[in-house]
């Protein structure tokens, strides 16, 4: 008898055939702070920024931060702000900080408003949902690679909710890069000059470290770098970088060293001399 | 089973093909059918170091493309009968050369019993570098002692450990090689040069010759023999030791140190 009832394909249990499936996730996007509204000046201060290079910014993510000059502005020209985030391959998504009068233009434009508040309150929304009952799996997705490692093999952090550090142990050679997105970067092996290594936490390196290291890359000023020994290129932290042209300080080179953000100045330190 | 040995270095003028002449002779003298295969499409220069320029009627490309099969294109070594070369072509340019057209030459090559085949790779990391390691199972990494010859080094072994086949389907990654040549112990002495401990250092791949900075390799490539043919001379001596080493025979490192030229070698003004 049972066998003259046809299974309807829509009433599937299994979730994968569902048509839609609706989990929470993280996704990483960079913030697009403007200071100025004339697309002319932001053209001008982006072509500077990425120097040139066509993908600097990797078809990522932007919400656009207008929170600095939303009170004294009036109009802005969001799709031509859009087109030209699009230019330098910045994906704009959402706006923060937008001023009531502004938020008929934003979402005519297909934005979508992130207020802040709603970004706390969804959060509070997934604790609650979390504690409440376990039907809800929260999967911080992070999006498919969008600084391309040059290495496609790159082990890539592993996705759990906690963003374990992401660990290399092969060198990292002239060419390659190895981008830790949101979290922090170990790498037991050398790293050589013409390598780029990227974390948006702290870089340790547990061999000879060459090449540019550029850790808190998504903004946090707390990040380091800390190296068995040190004789980089270039090092960066949330931003602010320096380079080593007459040559990584000697007295500092080839020893264990930590190298972090005072003020806005890149300190470099023994990790050896003052214990 | 075959073993697929790509000789790359990124840096062009570093002694690839030199060695790849060199290494394929060794290992046909030892016995083993060899074939070697000049992956420089536009510039072939692997026939005219094998000296087989003159006997050159279809190269890579045309087998590749189908319009000639393996056994027409394939030359015998005028030294040894177990070692083939395949030339490149000069009239074509590098995209010729397509993935599945090189996958099928090579499964060929290893059907026809080829114990070893050795892919000569043009400079650069373009198309046809990218070709010749592709499917390599083995890569020997020719350096100079010098520091942009080692930063292309390096950055080769990065793209092997990328784009390689063996990479791509997570197998077994390609067993790397470090071959130093034009290597003058003199002038390390003199700080003018990289150490081989220097640049083992920096590439961090396991040493499997050092070939001393001679002019004999210039006077066999004139000649069209490769260097390995030249008995006695230190060159061909330091390939023998590459080709024993790669064979897993264990051979202590020679012609790294400056002896320094005694009195009367000095007056009597030895070269």
């Amino acid at each position: 008898m049972h066998g003259l009832i046809q299974p309807d394909p829509f009433m599937s249990k299994s979730p994968s055939s569902l048509p839609i499936e609706i989990k929470i996730s993280t996704v990483v996007a960079i913030s697009a702070i403007l200071h100025s509204v004339d697309p002319i000046a932001i053209d001008a201060a982006l072509k500077q920024m990425t120097g040139g290079v066509s993908d600097f910014f990797e078809d990522e993510f932007a919400v656009i931060d207008v929170g600095a000059i939303a009170a004294e502005t009036t109009y802005i020209d969001w799709r031509a702000l859009v087109d030209l985030l699009k230019k330098y391959r910045l994906n704009a998504v959402a706006v923060r900080g937008a001023t009531p009068a502004m938020s008929e233009a934003i979402k005519a434009r297909g934005l979508a408003l992130d207020d802040g508040a709603g970004a706390e309150r969804a959060r509070e929304d997934v604790a609650a949902a979390t504690a409440a009952t376990a039907a809800v799996t929260i999967v911080p997705v992070q999006q498919p690679a969008p600084v391309p490692p040059v290495q496609p093999q790159q082990p890539v952090p592993a996705q759990t909710a906690a963003l374990p550090a992401m660990i290399v142990d092969t060198p990292v050679r002239a060419g390659q890069r190895v981008y830790a997105r949101g979290c922090d970067l170990i790498i037991t092996a050398a790293v050589n000059n013409g390598a780029e290594i990227i974390a948006d936490g702290s870089i340790h390196v547990y061999a000879p470290m060459h090449g540019r290291a550029l850790a808190g890359a998504s903004g946090n000023a707390d990040s380091r770098i800390f190296g068995l020994s040190l004789q980089p290129e270039l090092v960066s932290i949330a931003g602010v970088y320096r380079t080593f042209d007459d040559g990584f300080p000697a007295e500092l080179a080839r020893q264990p060293a930590q190298i972090r953000l005072v003020g806005d100045r890149i300190d470099i330190s023994s990790l050896t001399s003052h214990r | 089973m075959a073993r697929i040995i790509v000789v790359t270095s990124g840096k062009g003028g570093v002694g690839k093909t030199t060695s790849s002449a060199s290494f394929s002779t060794g290992l046909a003298l030892r016995g083993h059918k060899t074939a070697v295969l000049d992956f420089d499409v536009g510039l072939r220069n692997l026939d005219l170091i094998m000296g087989c320029e003159r006997r050159v009627v279809y190269d890579l490309v045309n087998v590749v493309n189908g319009e000639a099969t393996l056994n027409q294109a394939l030359i015998k070594d005028k030294h040894c009968d177990n070692l083939f070369i395949l030339p490149a072509s000069q009239t074509r340019d590098k995209d010729a050369l397509s993935e599945d057209g090189i996958e099928r030459v090579l499964n060929e090559l290893v059907k026809m019993d080829f114990e070893f085949i050795i892919c000569d790779s043009p400079a650069g990391i373009e198309h046809g570098a990218l070709m010749a390691l592709t499917f390599a199972d083995e890569a020997l990494i020719v350096t100079n002692p010098e520091v942009s010859s080692v930063r292309d080094s390096d950055r080769i072994l990065g793209i092997i450990q990328a784009k390689s086949r063996r990479a791509q389907t997570g197998g077994e990654p390609v067993k790397e090689h470090l071959l130093i040549t034009r290597y003058s112990p003199k002038r390390v002495e003199n700080d003018e040069m990289l150490s081989y401990q220097d640049v083992q250092e920096i590439l961090r791949i396991p040493l499997i010759g050092i070939i001393p900075e001679s002019e004999s390799v210039l006077h066999a490539s004139n000649q069209g023999n490769p260097a390995i043919h030249f008995k006695g001379t230190d060159v061909a001596e330091a390939y023998e030791d590459v080709v024993a080493r790669f064979l897993g025979e264990e051979r202590p490192l020679r012609f790294t140190n400056y002896e320094k030229p005694g009195l009367l070698q000095r007056i009597f003004g030895a070269k």
